[in-house]
């Protein structure tokens, strides 16, 4: 569905992004993980067409380098970002609304944005200025209107940062949920494992902007080069 | 706010302002006071648009009046244009050189596009004086003397006929408003509010900055520069003084009065701006001083200009209200 092939981004002497090739597949929770700073944000921006970068990417067959980023948005393409994004001058209802009428192909349909505000829990807040929500509801509201683009694919970046055992709970729930139900195909960056296994299959590591491994949770819990780069080289000396 | 709000609060200032002419139809300084109110009510409205809605730091507003001026002027004297056409060819005019001065604007953060628009300001009054200018028509330094006045229905509307272009530009600002509320309330205003408030965000949602940022440009510029051609046709000469730091100066406090961002708050801010400005002419050159310590006033004193300090009023009486409605209830359960 979403390919990338030998990808590079070097910002001056720094590749952030060093010739990554990886391919997600329909209906997938595709994890990526690594440590900070192993670009895993930037490799977001890259597919979002933030930035220009070297190789291509496929979208269902299309290529899209070097398209803007609102038309890989109304393509299918939708994501969060790790720093909450909100618009604080609008209503909750109102931010849905930007991803219903500027971001879905067809033509805007009010119901279908209601459902994603009922679907991310935001009934009780939709006439409410964004500014009121706490932090898992402002990322609950990034989700709703990215939903609302009506997306095949939703990339999510570091959802569960900041928050507590209880949301993280609910926020686990709320991924499963577009996953399985909405049937959207769904890329996570997070950096609590825990989380990470659970959700996503395959899942896959890169370091300073390499890939490492590419498996199931199973295979690379367990992979050498892993461990190392989380827990660093000495580790079993 | 909402529509209809913006919508009343427009209905009665205007309103207002249409029949004072009953009143004091007879005092020619009244009336051109009353002219001016209505003509930098409709341009500050444009650069709240731009400055305070779509959160770009334009600082080329009152280049764009000017080129909307200089456009229509040279269009009915050089060209022989009815002035009727012109004004409306002088705003297409200023629309696209807006849109021209948007672009390098769309690659640049908040404080650099107010360099650049300021920049473009600076450099209209050497290009207007200079040979360029001359080769255009401008009239260089001395500027265009005789510029015809706008002909309606075999009526001139020239400073002569102070009523009859008093409603004739009342008629224009009362459309212009209305355009800049359903600007404000359609998917574009949202659109330009997303984008002012996080533009990755907006753009990762479907909105094309490109386009939005574009499009409020050129309508703000249309209507900027067709207010500038209004008004060299009612004062019937140009000269790049119009293009002065006083000119900009009382503009931004009108939007700083009414409330950066605060729709239509700035109408109101033109009401009290350009009238305070006119009360203080006897002092002379301490009028520019007064104006000056105003503005820090009110920044310190009304972060939101006087739209902020009705909120506050408004929100006041609502919660008194609301509290005497708990007491009551309290008070009728025991």
């Amino acid at each position: 569905m979403l390919k990338a092939i030998n990808i590079t981004k070097k910002f001056g002497a720094l590749a952030a992004v060093n010739n990554l090739s990886f391919e997600v597949e329909d209906r997938q929770i595709f994890g990526i993980a690594g440590p900070n700073g192993a670009g895993k944000s930037t490799l977001y921006n890259l597919i979002t067409g933030f930035y220009k970068y070297e190789g291509k990417i496929e979208f269902d067959g299309k290529n899209i380098s070097g398209l803007p980023t609102h038309k890989i948005a109304r393509l299918g393409i939708s994501r969060t970002f790790q720093i909450p994004q909100i618009f604080e001058s609008l209503t909750v209802e109102e931010s849905v609304n930007i991803g219903g009428r500027f971001g879905s192909s067809g033509k805007f349909n009010t119901g279908y944005s209601d459902e994603m505000i009922a679907f991310t829990s935001l009934e009780q807040e939709r006439s409410n200025k964004t500014n009121l929500l706490n932090l898992l509801g402002k990322k609950r509201l990034m989700i709703a209107a990215a939903l609302a683009t009506n997306p095949k694919i939703l990339m999510v970046d570091e959802p569960m940062a900041g928050l507590n055992a209880m949301e993280i709970k609910e926020m686990t729930g709320l991924i499963k949920s577009i996953n399985q139900d909405l049937k959207i195909t769904v890329i996570i960056i997070e950096h609590f494992m825990k989380v990470l296994t659970e959700l996503a299959n395959p899942i896959l590591v890169i370091e300073n902007g390499k890939e490492i491994c590419t498996g199931t949770p199973e295979e690379i819990t367990s992979d050498p080069e892993v461990i190392a780069c989380y827990l660093g080289d000495s580790h079993d000396t | 706010m909402n529509a209809k709000s913006m919508a009343t609060i427009l209905a009665v200032t205007y309103g207002f302002i249409g029949i004072l002419p009953l009143f004091l139809g007879g005092s020619s300084i009244m009336m051109r006071i009353l002219t001016m109110i209505l003509i930098w009510s409709v341009v500050a409205s444009c650069w709240d648009l731009i400055m305070g809605y779509a959160g770009i730091f334009s600082f080329g507003q009152v280049a764009f009046y000017v080129i909307g001026a200089y456009s229509s002027a040279i269009l009915s004297v050089s060209l022989n244009v009815p002035p009727i056409i012109a004004i409306f060819m002088a705003g297409g005019i200023t629309a696209i050189i807006g849109v021209i001065i948007g672009l390098p604007c769309l690659k640049l953060a908040g404080p650099y596009i107010a360099l650049v628009t300021f920049a473009f300001q600076l450099a209209l009054e050497p290009f207007l004086k200079g040979p360029m200018g001359k080769a255009i028509g401008s009239g260089g330094s001395r500027g265009i003397i005789s510029v015809p006045p706008i002909n309606l229905f075999g009526m001139s509307l020239s400073s002569s006929e102070l009523i009859p272009f008093f409603y004739f530009t009342l008629v224009l600002t009362l459309i212009c408003s209305a355009v800049i509320v359903l600007i404000l309330k359609s998917h574009w205003g949202t659109a330009f509010l997303a984008l002012k408030d996080s533009e990755d965000f907006a753009a990762s949602l479907g909105v094309s900055a490109f386009k939005y940022k574009l499009l409020v440009f050129g309508i703000t510029s249309f209507i900027t520069g067709l207010f500038g051609a209004l008004y060299v046709h009612y004062v019937g000469i140009l000269s790049t003084r119009m293009l002065s730091m006083e000119v900009f100066t009382v503009l931004l406090i009108m939007i700083v009065v009414g409330g950066i961002g605060q729709y239509p708050g700035v109408v109101l801010g033109a009401v009290f701006t350009v009238t305070v400005n006119e009360l203080l002419r006897p002092m002379g050159i301490y009028r520019l001083l007064i104006m000056g310590g105003l503005v820090v006033v009110v920044v310190l004193l009304l972060p939101d200009g006087v739209t902020g300090l009705i909120k506050k009023f408004t929100d006041y009486r609502q919660a008194k209200k609301e509290s005497r409605v708990s007491i009551e209830k309290h008070e009728s359960s025991v």
